[in-house]
């Protein structure tokens, strides 16, 4: 035990002892182990954003249809809320669902007509599931199920050159194949993250889309979020189970996309990290093996006097791992900084419309989870471990009598 | 009549000294009044005017661009509001081509495909035919009839008729994309001019009648021009060639076989 402690000093001392170059490997590590961190911070803040944004613009974790509505998404496509669905809806896993009517229309103006997806919606557990709410710049939200009107995306509004206050005519096929047309003024104009959302999907409430197709209480589609996102695609196979006659989807289904997005983030943040370690890597050993050389003569001498080779391969390991353990503790804590010193996140505006064709908008945050923590961490610290041995290994090997007489 | 005549003078007689100068004064006050002929029933009647119960017609339609013209000549055939059957006669090349309208649904026939084609809700702002009237225009007119709130905006004397300016305001719900359509109508229902107004008050697209004549006895707009505000230099233009009103139009006319399969 106080060898180690011995071990563990003798280490620390050597590590200042030449203090500039301690300072600059170290410097290295940090710069390092803040790129891994920052960069997955910021990749996995990407990916986050793209999950979140999917699952609010009307994805939800699992959703409800007819089983031939996915494929062509139009009225005759609907179904009920009977009391096999009641019950699969009140399983206490869900934290929010709403039902929707979701259908294809086309939307008119003066001088413009535009083809849409028309949603007509509740407005009170929408509110709780997706984004529209919060996203009414003009005008306003649906305050319940009487209300009158439209709301339509802010780009959608530009095509069509109209604005809040103005009448627009929806038109869509019914329930029977006949051509139904409307006149809807809009309420309420919305500012999505991405631009195709603004420009296909309007907005009724339920009640008032129902009225226009001839619907009913029949739906298009339920949308439901869960306590927990992880369950989902648990859950949905329950479900669905339970559900003979309907089509029960999680997210990963629905939106194969997103979760192949998901799965290559977590592979490529590993390559990522190894490639920036390997770099580390080399100004480790650099720096190890030239401590070792400066030193040769003392080492010669240390084992001419008895002391036992893995006591030198233990006390040169250990100033790596220190070199290692302390640069990665100041990496830590500078990326954690950096998160903080962005807040939000990082503004690519100037990149919009790039941005947009992956889908994704102009303020990224930096997210650091727990498990993106820890794996950078531990890479660097199991690989670091394994690097220093390679110098540590030699300085154990030298024979005395050569050290000794060597110039 | 004679009768009521009768009496009614007596009334006047019996109250001549008393009352006789209030009773002019409010008659005057009432009587524009019961002469006014009520928005809606103007506009009614200068659709029925141009379209009668039935209606056999063959006009002209000029398309004008500002580097080209061209001219179509059609055969019409319509039967109340909602039966209308067009076919082009003239040019060749375009002979044949034909739309069909039953109620709110439109056909159209090309023969060089030799299909029937439904004209999609979605298509109903676009030009008819390539023209500057929208499939609306055709299919949709009498819309206005009930689905606007009518009001008669001024009335004015011009080379002897009497002019109605009509405002009409499309209902809350109605769907119709304008703010308000302005129409001027004459006295026996030609209609002069129609504007399309937006939603913020400006103007769109102006029909305006350019010519009157009589065919089959009835005064009738010869020539009107659909022009959109904002380009100047694009218009079409519809000339009447021979109108026949009234007649006698077999069913078969307003159909799909027939649409596809013009018979004499």
């Amino acid at each position: 035990m106080s060898n180690a402690m011995l071990l563990f000093s003798l280490a620390w001392r050597n590590l200042w002892r030449n203090r500039r170059r301690t300072l600059l490997i170290l410097f290295a590590i940090v710069l390092g182990g803040w790129a891994m961190i920052v960069m997955a911070a910021f990749m996995r803040g990407m990916v986050m954003q793209v999950f979140d944004d999917t699952i609010e613009n009307l994805t939800g974790h699992i959703q409800i249809h007819h089983p031939g509505y996915l494929d062509d998404p139009v009225i005759d496509y609907n179904f009920s809320i009977g009391p096999d669905l009641e019950k699969v809806l009140s399983d206490s896993a869900i934290a929010h669902w709403a039902s929707r009517i979701r259908i294809p229309a086309v939307v008119a103006s003066e001088r413009e007509s535009v083809g849409v997806m028309l949603l007509g919606i509740d407005p009170d557990r929408e509110a709780k599931l997706s984004f529209l709410e919060e996203s009414v710049v003009e005008g306003k939200y649906f305050s319940s199920d009487e209300e009158k009107g439209i709301i339509i995306g802010k780009k959608l509004a530009d095509r069509l050159e109209t604005q809040l206050g103005r009448r627009v005519v929806l038109m869509s096929q019914d329930r029977t194949n006949q051509l139904r047309d409307g006149g809807f003024r809009i309420v309420g104009i919305f500012d999505a993250p991405l631009e195709m959302t603004e420009l296909s999907w309007v907005f009724l409430t339920r009640k008032q889309a129902a009225e226009f197709v001839a619907l009913g209480d029949q739906l298009s589609e339920i949308s439901i979020r869960l306590k927990e996102p992880e369950n989902s695609e648990a859950l949905s196979i329950k479900m669905s189970d339970s559900l003979k006659n309907l089509d029960v989807k999680s997210w990963h289904k629905v939106d194969p996309f997103l979760k192949v997005m998901v799965e290559v983030y977590d592979s490529s943040a590993i390559i990522w990290h190894l490639i920036v370690f390997l770099a580390m890597a080399f100004g480790i050993v650099n720096t190890m093996l030239m401590a070792v050389f400066e030193r040769t003569r003392e080492f010669g001498l240390f084992i001419a006097l008895g002391l036992k080779p893995r006591f030198i391969l233990g006390q040169v390991w250990l100033e790596g791992i220190l070199l290692i353990l302390v640069g990665l503790a100041v990496a830590n804590l500078v990326s954690w900084l950096t998160v903080l010193a962005t807040g939000d996140g990082i503004d690519v505006s100037a990149f919009a419309r790039g941005m947009e064709m992956i889908q994704m908008s102009n303020i990224i945050p930096f997210v650091i989870t727990q498990k993106d923590l820890v794996i950078a961490n531990v890479t660097v610290i199991v690989l670091g471990v394994l690097t220093g041995l390679y110098p540590a290994w030699k300085a154990s090997r030298l024979v005395p009598a050569d050290a000794l007489t060597r110039v | 009549m004679q009768n009521k005549t009768h009496r009614f003078s007596a009334i006047k007689r019996k109250f001549k000294q008393t009352i006789f100068v209030p009773f002019i004064l409010l008659a005057a006050l009432i009587q524009p009044v019961y002469a006014q002929i009520s928005g809606k029933e103007i506009v009614k009647k200068a659709i029925d005017q141009y379209r009668g119960k039935t209606s056999y017609s063959v006009f002209t339609m000029v398309i004008h661009r500002p580097d080209w013209e061209r001219s179509m000549t059609m055969e019409v055939w319509t039967q109340g509001l909602d039966k209308s059957l067009v076919r082009v006669i003239k040019p060749k090349k375009d002979a044949g081509n034909g739309n069909l309208l039953l109620g709110e649904e439109m056909w159209s026939f090309t023969p060089k495909i030799n299909r029937v084609i439904k004209i999609p809700g979605s298509m109903s702002q676009q030009s008819w035919m390539g023209s500057d009237f929208s499939n609306n225009d055709i299919a949709r007119a009498d819309d206005i009839i009930d689905k606007y709130t009518h009001r008669v905006l001024e009335e004015k004397k011009e080379n002897g008729h009497r002019l109605y300016t009509v405002e009409s305001v499309p209902h809350e719900d109605a769907p119709v994309v304008w703010g308000k359509e302005i129409l001027t109508i004459r006295d026996d229902f030609v209609l002069m001019d129609h504007t399309f107004y937006d939603q913020a008050g400006e103007k769109v697209k102006t029909l305006t009648t350019t010519s009157i004549k009589k065919f089959d006895g009835r005064e009738v707009a010869a020539i009107q021009r659909m022009q959109k505000t904002d380009k100047k230099d694009e218009w079409t233009e519809v000339r009447v060639e021979e109108t026949k009103f009234d007649i006698a139009i077999p069913a078969r006319v307003f159909t799909l076989s027939n649409l596809r399969n013009p018979r004499k």
